[in-house]
């Protein structure tokens, strides 16, 4: 029964909305704090929820990122709707980033993003659908033992 | 808890009105309205002295050393801040703000500057040595490190293990003043003069050592008229202030009352200086989530502008600012610590951490995950209930923070004047 306990809540994320970068990932973060979670844990969790945030705000026009959080672990299912991601294994590799010059120039777009994701989460699934969106969902145990 | 507070800070219970402004300023939400009067939440405070600065009653106390206190040593040393120099007229000289110290009834006055350029030299080195974490943040702040420790717990591993320009003299005096003055070490008494009642919290509980080689610090605002008067008294003192020049001052440690002046002598480093408790609590938070690497040190100082914003100061930070920009620009660029010395005691470990700084943890909604979770939700739950109004009408400082109380059995719903009457 207490297995089935569930702390979860809904951030809805603007496209293209720069000034509130890192504010659902920061929110997200001292939520995660307060449950206890082991400090390696919750920064992790926060590393990859500010890549995820920023990727709605830099590509996709709206998103949102779904945290539910059980005694074993953190999921965090991240939707949007945007242009998609036209070669997922491609978008996956270290390096590579369609940040336009602009952004680049704000410091973003360095392209390790998604990699990166990836790297801070224990589970890790993508599936995307050009022009429509992408979604990610991502968990990482909340004993900080990768499997 | 014990009923003795680790804090400087203090309500002052006769005065307080228990208006919201305190409670409202304070950056980490430590202060409560009970039964009419504000109370500070020992292990959420972290001595920033926002609520000295908000209180329209002046009901906020800073437990500092008092100059009759140094009566029970015989021999007196005093350490200022370099925020001291620009807390009188462009006319009066570092130098004779010193002279007049000693007039006051300081044994023995020591000059800080040279030691913050030390420090600094000391912090380059270990950039140079250490590439890894990036960003690097400086510790010479006190209450950095205590919000770092509470807050940012992760970030405990980027402070710069360099200790205090303060604490490196009040160990440089330990080491040579038995000698000098022919006095005991335990009849010598070494205080800070201190822009902020943060130092007398990391002098009375150090994060970095057993115990701080200073006995204590009185803030700028207790000692000034003191100064003030000895200034005034002996225009000979002023004239022998010019012709005995006997301290080396240092421009580039002057400069390190001000935001900026730690990172302004790194000159092969990337660095970003952040002053004031927000934005410094903005900033480590993206730290935190991963950015900011390409940064080699972050220099962090809560105070607007730096030390001289301090709350404990005299001077308005604005007059007090060109003052010291006036006396950097006169001292020039010009190194005065040798830096084979340096060196020397850097590797000699008389300039670092005796210990690392370990994290505080602040107590999480429930120590069981399962009780945790259902906490949580039960504070969304509150949350709803509440009007959004964060008027503070209710002893808490906002909405959120009164649904955290509740959850944590330090508060009630009926606390609340405007919550949905069906729920009380």
């Amino acid at each position: 029964m207490t297995k089935d306990v569930v702390f979860k809540q809904e951030f809805p994320v603007k496209g293209s909305d720069f000034s509130r970068a890192g504010e659902v990932s920061c929110e997200i973060k001292n939520l995660l704090k307060e449950l206890g979670l082991n400090a390696q844990v919750v920064r992790r969790a926060a590393i990859a929820t500010y890549e995820a945030e920023m990727n709605i705000i830099m590509y996709a026009w709206q998103g949102t990122l779904i945290l539910s959080v059980t005694p074993g672990r953190v999921r965090i299912v991240v939707e949007d709707s945007g242009p998609g991601i036209e070669d997922v294994a491609l978008a996956m590799t270290e390096g590579y980033s369609t940040a336009t010059e602009e952004m680049r120039e704000l410091g973003f777009g360095a392209g390790m993003g998604l990699a990166n994701i990836k790297k801070n989460a224990d589970d890790f699934e993508i599936t995307s659908e050009v022009g429509r969106g992408t979604r990610l969902d991502l968990t990482i145990l909340t004993n900080g033992q990768r499997p | 808890m014990t009923s003795e507070s680790r804090h400087s800070l203090q309500i002052n219970a006769e005065k307080c009105i228990g208006c919201v402004h305190c409670m409202i300023a304070c950056p980490t939400k430590a202060i409560r309205i009970k039964d009419g009067k504000a109370r500070i939440i020992d292990e959420l405070c972290i001595d920033c002295g926002e609520c000295i600065r908000f209180c329209p009653q002046d009901a906020v106390d800073s437990r500092t050393t008092s100059f009759v206190d140094l009566n029970a040593f015989q021999y007196k040393v005093a350490i200022p801040a370099t925020v001291l120099y620009g807390q009188f007229d462009n006319a009066t000289l570092p130098n004779e703000i010193l002279f007049a110290m000693r007039r006051a009834g300081f044994d023995y006055v020591y000059e800080l500057s040279t030691i913050c350029e030390l420090n600094n030299a000391a912090i380059e080195m270990y950039l140079n040595t250490h590439p890894k974490p990036r960003p690097l943040i400086a510790s010479t702040c006190p209450v950095v490190v205590r919000l770092i420790q509470r807050r940012f717990p992760s970030l405990c591993e980027h402070i710069v293990p360099i200790e205090p320009p303060r604490e490196i003299a009040a160990k440089i005096l330990r080491a040579n003043l038995t000698r000098m003055s022919k006095v005991s070490p335990s009849n010598i008494g070494i205080i800070h003069i201190t822009p902020c009642p943060a130092k007398m919290v990391s002098i009375n509980h150090p994060a970095t050592m057993e115990k701080s080689y200073l006995d204590g610090a009185i803030s700028i605002r207790d000692i000034y008229k003191t100064i003030y008067q000895a200034l005034r008294q002996s225009k000979e003192d002023t004239i022998m202030a010019h012709l005995f020049p006997e301290t080396i001052f240092s421009g580039i440690g002057v400069g390190t009352a001000l935001s900026g002046g730690e990172t302004r002598g790194l000159k092969n480093h990337r660095t970003v200086a952040v002053s004031g408790v927000r934005d410094t609590i903005r900033v480590l938070n993206q730290v935190e989530l991963g950015l900011l690497r390409d940064v080699d040190l972050l220099e962090c100082m809560v105070c607007p502008d730096g030390c001289i914003g301090g709350p404990l100061t005299v001077e308005n930070r604005f007059l007090a600012k060109s003052r010291i920009l006036r006396l950097v620009s006169m001292m020039g660029e010009r190194t005065v610590i040798d830096s084979s010395d340096m060196s020397l005691l850097y590797h000699k470990d008389f300039l670092s951490f005796r210990h690392s700084i370990e994290p505080v943890e602040l107590p999480p909604l429930d120590a069981d995950p399962v009780q945790a979770i259902q906490k949580a939700n039960r504070r969304n739950e509150i949350f709803n209930l509440l009007p959004r109004k964060d008027c503070g009408a209710c002893g808490a400082p906002d909405c959120r923070t009164l649904a955290d109380d509740i959850v944590r059995g330090q508060g009630a719903l009926a606390d609340c004047p405007f919550a949905r009457e069906e729920e009380k």
